[in-house]
């Protein structure tokens, strides 16, 4: 019964984190940016997601899930939008400047943290799938009751994962991410518009952040909070260093490890729900030990 | 003809009279800091002062470490915990007297950093950053873990620790001893921690600092033991991280889990940055800039011009003004890069070549602002 929970569960949570990790590891391996607002990007998510959501039920009538599908879509569309514009206002001017990046990301994580306590105030409004709709209903799987928004969450993000794989490696704009990742020079010698390229990075990364955090506040029934951006940052930069920076298959071997261990050491330790936060960095450390560039990291030339 | 006059005046003006060495003004930044209790300030205005001392020690011990090695640590808030959490469970558990926790919290918190250099240096750029950041983030967890609870006391930390000076008077509404104590106590400390720094960066250890800073590969090309040199930055900044913590823990009283925050790891970045990276002067600067910043001018000032004007607040103002405060460093941190400190000194220098072009003529000059322009 614990061994499949573990299973399942974990198999849950690891492919949204993996999800939430790619938006982290696309941006800093096109750009170079170690964008430590994208937490901000996950809790902005769920907000609009709730303002969009209730806003239609009013509009439309409560319990419709093609309204709440309508909602998410267009949360994730803000979200991507306010991406682009913290590229543009605010990253752009200090690209380069990795100490700058890391100041300015924190402090814009910190701005919209504030706005969201000046908009909502500090209540923690419900992020939810509607009430009776088929999502909340639950199945057995292996003899574990688990909830079909669950269930979407998994089918949504490895899909969208996969999706990505192949939007990556086989159309124009995918190809230009990559050659841009590998040598920023040549690839704009070679007629990529780069800047371009950065905003439209920083918007899908912005996007995924939105769309992993819509996929877990509703299933697993959390609120949203303007605090909430923090554990997701952490969680994100962990699988990514864990998984190697500016990998993608890094970032879904991450996302697997990370998601099975937390729901171990949440079911198994003792008072183990206080401490699941620390299990994702301390995995971090114990992997860069062994290996200082992560399991799928770039190996620098002419170094040891 | 008047205007060209005119500006010549003006040129040979600032470059004669605005000419103060560098030594002479920070003796006088020292004789304005020494003099301001006199000013008899309300023990509210020397508190923010007493912060700003202490995060300006923080922040020093940090700009050695980043702004001189190069070797980012975005989680400089665990030497501050150490720090802290070392002499209150000194404290606690021995009963000690400040005098000796500190100096034995300074030890372990300086083998702590000895410790920490080890895995930090296999790891480079953002790597080293990001894990920097994980460590006070997991240490802080960990103290909120019930099992542990009865040792660290959770939640609220190790509370009633002893305040330096509890032999002198009590404080009374017109004067307060203890406070201005504190004061001179934290001054002094600034003042030989940050010479100390400061010696270290100009010395020869601090070249082979920036070299490592500048290029690692070159500098280990040329027979620097690059691994004792980092270590060693790790080691001394550690230790001066681990002051500040101490020396706050019995400013408060409380040694509690945000000591080891993510505000605390990032209050010497945003310092540092407001001040200049790499000048080890500029995070002093940068600190009284941030406490004024946002202590004074949002806390104090603002509230009571609105009093003034009659204009009430709304209640939200509390977030807003952490909202204005981000938004004011996000836009000096991209208007000046390089820091407000090193800005000022870059006119200063300015200034100074301008005096020596306007010695040789002013044909010179016109010359040399000419192919500045081009």
């Amino acid at each position: 019964m614990l061994i499949e929970q573990i299973i399942i569960f974990g198999a849950i949570s690891s492919g949204v984190y993996a999800l939430l990790a790619l938006g982290f590891t696309l941006i800093y391996g096109v750009s170079g940016v170690t964008n430590l607002a994208h937490g901000s990007f996950y809790m902005l998510g769920a907000y609009m997601f709730f303002v969009l959501s209730s806003f239609f039920d009013d509009l439309f009538g409560s319990g419709m899930v093609s309204t709440s599908i309508l909602a998410l879509i267009l949360a994730v569309i803000f979200v991507g939008i306010v991406g682009i514009l913290t590229y543009r206002i605010a990253i752009h001017p200090i690209v380069g400047d990795q100490v700058a990046v890391m100041v300015i990301t924190v402090c814009l994580a910190l701005v919209f943290q504030q706005s969201v306590l000046l908009i909502f105030g500090p209540t923690f409004p419900p992020v939810r799938w509607p009430e009776g709709s088929f999502l909340v209903i639950s199945t057995a799987i292996l003899g574990v009751t688990v909830q079909y928004s669950r269930i979407l969450a998994f089918v949504v993000s490895l899909g969208l994962f996969s999706s990505l794989l192949v939007f990556i490696t086989k159309t124009k704009i995918g190809k230009a991410m990559r050659a841009v990742s590998q040598d920023r020079e040549v690839a704009m010698l070679m007629g990529i518009n780069t800047e371009r390229l950065y905003m439209l990075t920083m918007a899908l990364s912005a996007m995924l952040a939105a769309l992993a955090s819509i996929l877990i506040t509703t299933s697993t029934s959390m609120s949203a909070g303007a605090w909430m951006w923090l554990y997701p940052l952490a969680l994100s930069f962990s699988i990514v260093i864990l998984g190697g920076l500016g990998s993608i298959k890094g970032s879904l071997v991450g996302g697997f490890i990370v998601g099975y261990a937390e729901q171990t050491v949440a079911i198994v330790v003792p008072e183990g729900g206080a401490i699941v936060g620390v299990v994702p960095l301390v995995i971090m450390v114990i992997v860069l030990l062994s290996r200082p560039k992560g399991l799928f990291g770039k190996r620098v030339e002419l170094e040891e | 003809m008047v205007r060209r006059y005119l500006r010549t005046c003006y040129s040979s003006f600032t470059a004669h009279v605005f000419d103060i060495p560098p030594r002479f003004m920070v003796f006088l930044f020292l004789i304005v800091l020494l003099l301001l209790p006199m000013a008899e300030l309300s023990p509210y205005y020397l508190s923010i002062i007493i912060q700003a001392n202490v995060l300006a020690i923080f922040a020093v011990s940090w700009d050695l470490l980043v702004g001189r090695t190069g070797q980012i640590s975005l989680g400089h808030a665990i030497f501050f915990g150490i720090g802290s959490y070392a002499t209150a469970l000194l404290f606690k558990y021995y009963g000690l007297p400040v005098w000796i926790t500190i100096p034995i919290a300074l030890l372990i918190g300086s083998l702590a950093a000895f410790l920490l250099g080890f895995p930090c240096l296999r790891v480079k750029g953002p790597y080293l950053a990001l894990v920097t950041m994980a460590f006070p983030l997991i240490i802080g967890t960990i103290l909120k873990w019930s099992p542990l609870i009865p040792i660290f006391g959770g939640e609220f930390g190790i509370r009633g620790l002893p305040a330096f000076f509890s032999f002198l008077p009590d404080p009374t509404p017109q004067v307060n001893y203890q406070r201005i104590a504190e004061y001179y106590l934290t001054l002094f400390l600034l003042f030989v921690s940050s010479v100390i720094i400061y010696k270290i960066a100009k010395s020869k250890t601090g070249i082979v600092l920036v070299s490592i800073l500048d290029d690692e590969l070159a500098s280990k090309a040329c027979g620097i033991n690059v691994t004792k040199y980092k270590l060693m930055a790790f080691m001394i900044s550690g230790l001066f991280g681990t002051l500040a913590g101490c020396v706050q823990t019995h400013l408060l009283h409380v040694a509690n889990p945000p000591n080891f925050g993510l505000t605390l790891s990032f209050a010497p970045v945003i310092i540092t940055f407001l001040g200049g990276i790499g000048t080890i002067y500029g995070p002093i600067v940068g600190a009284f800039i941030y406490l004024i910043l946002d202590k004074y001018l949002l806390t104090d000032l603002l509230p009571k011009l609105c009093e003034y004007f009659n204009v009430t607040l709304p209640d939200e103002f509390e977030y807003a003004k952490l909202l204005i405060f981000t938004l004011i460093v996000i836009i000096l941190v991209i208007k000046w890069p390089r820091g407000v400190a090193k800005f000022a000194t870059d006119k200063l220098e300015d200034l100074e070549e301008a005096r020596d072009l306007d010695e040789r003529g002013p044909r010179i000059w016109k010359r040399y602002k000419r192919k500045e322009k081009n």
